[in-house]
């Protein structure tokens, strides 16, 4: 269980975080949406700490972290037990495929090369680069790195993947395939919170969905529920203008044809 | 000018091809270790040292190679006197490595320190969301692939250390210019001299250039130009 209490953030006197509360369970895959500046990636990173929050606790499992003692040690411990996909992918540019899904394995988790490259294969095999264990992330599509990004923090086995639009960055065409490897991954029960534009994706593969505006959560709840019945006005406001946006995509396309 | 005393004189100065090496070898290996020393100092801001460093660069940077190799030359003994350590008759290639590899240092640490800030910061971030603490992270990502980044400076200025080389004969080291000094002096052909130094010189920097640019290839196949299909 992923549990975050009362996590504030601010960057010099901006405060972009207004004390989030969140509880992610066991398998549960959450949602957060909301307009962009309001705060979802600085939340995601406050989770892992690559944003040190100023203020909260950010717990998994039964290990709590306060981000105001935490030292070095308990944040290294708190990453290993997260994994985090991100926009840009930002794979080991040095490395190839299995090996940068072997590299935590190896260095961080300390396990003997041969199993890490067992454990790596059958990863790669289920975001479907078996063929390109060997190429370089220079060689791959974007859709490619991203899965190959998803497969390293798959491997890792940890507690919750954080994912941070991990779509956005694609050509429209390559969106599809990384969408349907994170479904089949929540499918299997790992925890994930995504942070994603992706309405139809997010009502699809969600547990839970968490609204954000200017740092705060505005509203939560269960996808049918946060879709079809917005109680905010914030959020109503949001939807209506993500339709609005999808629509006009739509008779964009139907005109260009 | 006489075109054949260029084939006589030849043979006699390639003979001494070695040492020149030798000092290049030595300086860009004591430049390594001390290149990526200052880096760090510098990249970590180590309260101090970074001070000593930023000063030891600039100094390196704002002097004449020559007039650093006869301060380390008449200099380095005078200091080891005071801790009684005598040198006055150690070899003087050991100054001139001494110099060569301080010069190196200076310019290599600069070559690293930008190549490290030129690593995209997602690749800190990415090492750092897996769990790596900032050891792993620094010698298992940003090194690999800065150094990789710095190759092409760092081929450069190996190649100008190799010209500075040709100095080395002021205090007394006989390496190539050293014995065509003294072929000077025996032949009083000294254009002959210069243009059999000329080619020499030329001739190891095109293999130099060469050799990195081969090298520079095969290390940065993972930077996309050269993809290589794997499969
Ligand atoms: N490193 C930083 N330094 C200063 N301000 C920052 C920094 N990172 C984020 N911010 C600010 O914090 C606010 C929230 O940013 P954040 O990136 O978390 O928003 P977001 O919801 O992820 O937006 P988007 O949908 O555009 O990705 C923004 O106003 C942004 O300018
Ligand atoms: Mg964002």
């Amino acid at each position: 269980m992923i549990q975050l209490r009362n996590i504030q953030k601010s960057f010099g006197n901006q405060l972009v975080l207004k004390g989030i509360d969140l509880t992610v369970n066991k398998g549960e895959v959450v949602s957060i949406l909301g307009p962009s500046g309001s705060g979802k990636t600085t939340l995601l990173r406050c989770i892992n700490f690559l944003e040190r929050p100023n203020e909260g606790q950010v717990i998994v499992d039964d290990f709590k972290v306060n981000s105001k003692q935490a030292n070095k040690k308990e944040i290294l411990t708190l990453r290993k037990k997260t994994a985090m996909v991100f926009q840009q992918y930002n794979l080991f540019k040095h490395k190839t495929v299995i090996e940068n899904v072997m590299e935590g394995l190896i260095i961080v988790q300390k396990q003997p090369k041969e199993t890490a490259r067992k454990l790596a294969m059958e990863v790669i095999e289920k975001v479907g680069l078996t063929e390109k264990a060997n190429a370089y992330p220079v060689q791959l599509s974007g859709g490619q790195q991203q899965r190959v990004g998803i497969a390293r923090a798959l491997a890792l086995n940890p507690e919750v993947i954080l994912l941070d639009e991990p779509t956005s960055a694609l050509d429209p065409e390559l969106v599809f395939e990384v969408l349907e490897v994170i479904k089949r991954i929540a499918d299997e029960g790992i925890t994930m919170i995504i942070v994603t534009h992706e309405v139809s994706f997010a009502k699809d593969v969600s547990d839970y969905i968490v609204f954000m505006d200017q740092g705060e959560v505005v509203e939560e709840g269960i996808p049918t529920v946060i879709f079809n019945n917005p109680k905010e006005e914030r959020t109503k406001r949001f939807f209506k203008r993500i339709n609005r946006e999808e629509d006009n995509l739509e008779s964009n396309l139907t005109n260009a044809i | 000018m006489d075109i054949t005393l260029i084939v006589d004189f030849f043979p006699k100065l390639i003979s001494y091809l070695h040492i020149t090496l030798l000092i290049l070898v030595a300086a860009v290996a004591i430049g390594l270790v001390i290149g990526v020393v200052i880096a760090l100092i510098r990249i970590y801001k180590v309260p101090g040292f970074n001070q000593l460093a930023l000063i030891y660069i600039s100094f390196m940077r704002g002097t004449p190679i020559l007039i650093q190799l006869f301060l380390i030359y008449f200099g380095l003994p005078t200091l080891l006197a005071l801790v009684h350590i005598d040198v006055s008759r150690a070899n003087p290639l050991l100054f001139v490595a001494i110099t060569y590899g301080l010069s190196c240092g200076a310019s290599f640490a600069e070559i690293i320190r930008g190549a490290v800030n030129g690593v995209e910061k997602g690749q800190t971030e990415a090492a750092y969301s897996i769990g790596m603490n900032e050891k792993q992270m620094m010698v298992r990502i940003i090194l690999p692939q800065a150094l990789v980044m710095a190759f092409p400076n760092f081929a450069n200025s190996v190649i100008g250390s190799l010209k500075d080389t040709s100095l080395a004969f002021t205090i007394g080291v006989m390496d190539m210019v050293g014995r065509g000094n003294t072929l000077i002096a025996s032949s009083l052909h000294a254009l002959e001299v210069y243009i059999t130094l000329s080619i020499i010189y030329y001739g190891v920097v095109i293999c130099l250039e060469k050799g990195f640019s081969l090298s520079e290839k095969k290390l940065q196949r993972f930077e996309g130009s050269l993809a290589v299909d794997t499969k």
